[in-house]
């Protein structure tokens, strides 16, 4: 059966028929089609929530590898285990509702997030500071481009000194604005090229198919 | 640059130990939350759009209020969350509240904690007027699949309790929903826009994170998203427009400062740059060290 499940031409076939049901009812008002696809993406939302059974096994061995090996950082990965093991202890036993989660959560979880994410404003301040540099003709223009939105952003600037929002609004609703488009709109265009590509074969390495050389 | 002997001013401007800048953005950011100043701020366009979107709501309107982000983008976003459903709350305004991070589970404590007196004052209350149904929107395909059939994704809330009965009745998919308020660093924000915007044209008020905003500004413009509150400060403008100070005007005296020294530390770099270059160039052509 094995051999079923391995085949190339049997997986594009399930992955085309998904793409098809969950694609056309965009389209067409297929009676049930609607409803089937609904039921299939529900399918696809609960599947993936076991890819937390994976990642929770792949870092169990990553960690014990390190921690066999003494590598640097290991008491981290002690740390990090015994909180994975502590934390599914409680959320599996009592619930996320239960109090030694809860505790888990506001104490350990929450405090670590913010201070990573509070870190983050002395790094980016530092960066933005020394990285902005007059040395070329390129480099000035955006020099002076963020020195009037930098300017704008501080709270202050805009109520002391109106003029310079419409400045600041221009650069925003002209140049950045334009950057981010090409953005979205070459992201847009790469998944439609890589969604062909997959429909026809061609991209299958997602689905452990590994291209010939 | 070539060598050079002595005190350089221009080399020490330009080559700064960063650990100045950390000294005194901490100094800058702690000692007006320590001790505000209270300085004016104005209020955009963008925030004044948003605040009339959320005005307009009527009383018993369902929302999906979508919880986007995990506990340290909260710490961005809290104004603009709080200062939104205090409105939510005053209009009597259903909510129906989807966590999309599994970090989500610590926020809802810290919003409804500190709005608990103007939920007493409104007899606002978990069942009948707000719902959470906990982590339910993970990925694209659970937004797909709530969208497409809401009951057939979610039975029960975030305690485990059947939401049948309750005013979630009323909704059978995303079309049901009178707008999507959005409070997002970026997890399934787009799901949102294509299930519930692009499919069904519910509107879409959104709260985002710094980073996330140029990329916003275009939904914005081109009317994908209906209005845009900007990182803390927009909260902080929100909470101004709605007589409500909170962490967000509280923040700003530290945000204003905070730029303005970064803006002083650009300027110092770049004079040290300016002035290190032309005094190596002119060692350089004289030949004097």
């Amino acid at each position: 059966m094995s051999w079923f499940f391995r085949n190339r031409s049997v997986n594009l076939i399930v992955l085309v028929v998904s793409f098809l049901l969950v694609f056309l009812p965009y389209f067409f008002n297929v009676p049930g089609l609607y409803w089937f696809s609904g039921k299939l993406m529900t399918i696809a939302a609960v599947t993936t929530a076991f890819a937390i059974v994976v990642a929770v096994y792949s870092q169990y061995r990553r960690s014990f590898r390190i921690i066999n090996a003494r590598r640097k950082g290991w008491p981290f990965h002690v740390y990090l285990l015994l909180l994975m093991l502590v934390t599914l202890f409680f959320g599996l036993a009592f619930g996320t509702n239960c109090v030694g989660y809860r505790w888990l959560l506001m104490a350990v979880v929450t405090p670590l997030s913010s201070v990573i994410y509070g870190i983050l404003a002395f790094y980016m301040a530092s960066a933005g500071a020394r990285a902005f540099r007059a040395r070329s003709l390129n480099a000035v223009l955006l020099l002076v481009a963020g020195f009037i939105v930098l300017f704008y952003q501080a709270p202050l600037t805009g109520a002391v000194f109106p003029a310079i929002i419409p400045v600041a609004t221009y650069l925003n609703n002209t140049f950045a604005m334009a950057v981010s488009r090409v953005f979205a709109i070459s992201v847009c265009v790469g998944a439609t090229v890589l969604g062909v590509r997959m429909l026809t074969g061609r991209e299958l390495s997602f689905l452990g198919f590994v291209e010939e050389e | 640059m070539g060598e050079e002997k002595g005190f350089d001013v221009f080399k020490r401007m330009a080559t700064y130990d960063k650990r100045w800048i950390y000294v005194l953005l901490f100094i800058l950011v702690l000692a007006p939350l320590l001790s505000p100043i209270g300085m004016p701020i104005s209020v955009s366009d963008w925030t004044k759009d948003y605040y009339d979107k959320v005005n307009a709501l009527k009383e018993g309107d369902i929302v999906l209020d979508s919880w986007d982000m995990e506990y340290s983008g909260y710490m961005e976003l809290k104004p603009g969350v709080l200062a939104s459903h205090r409105m939510f709350i005053e209009k009597g305004v259903k909510l129906c509240i989807t966590l999309n991070h599994p970090e989500g589970l610590a926020i809802p404590a810290e919003v409804f904690g500190p709005l608990k007196s103007v939920m007493d004052q409104y007899d606002y209350t978990y069942g009948d007027d707000y719902i959470i149904l906990g982590y339910v929107l993970p990925n694209e395909a659970a937004v797909a699949s709530m969208a497409t059939d809401f009951h057939g994704a979610v039975s029960v809330d975030w305690n485990g309790e059947s939401i049948a009965g309750t005013f979630l009745d009323n909704i059978k998919d995303g079309g049901d929903f009178v707008m999507v308020a959005s409070y997002t660093t970026g997890i399934v924000s787009g799901a949102i826009i294509r299930h519930f915007g692009q499919t069904f044209g519910i509107p879409i008020v959104r709260n985002a994170i710094g980073v996330m905003i140029s990329a916003q500004t275009a939904y914005l413009d081109a009317g994908v998203i209906d209005a845009l509150l900007g990182s803390t400060r927009g909260g902080a403008e929100l909470e101004y427009l709605i007589h409500a100070p909170g962490p967000g005007l509280k923040s700003m005296d530290a945000f204003t400062l905070g730029h303005y020294m970064l803006i002083i530390f650009i300027i110092i770099g770049n004079i040290g740059h300016l002035g290190w270059k032309k005094r190596a160039e002119y060692r350089e052509s004289t030949g004097i060290r």
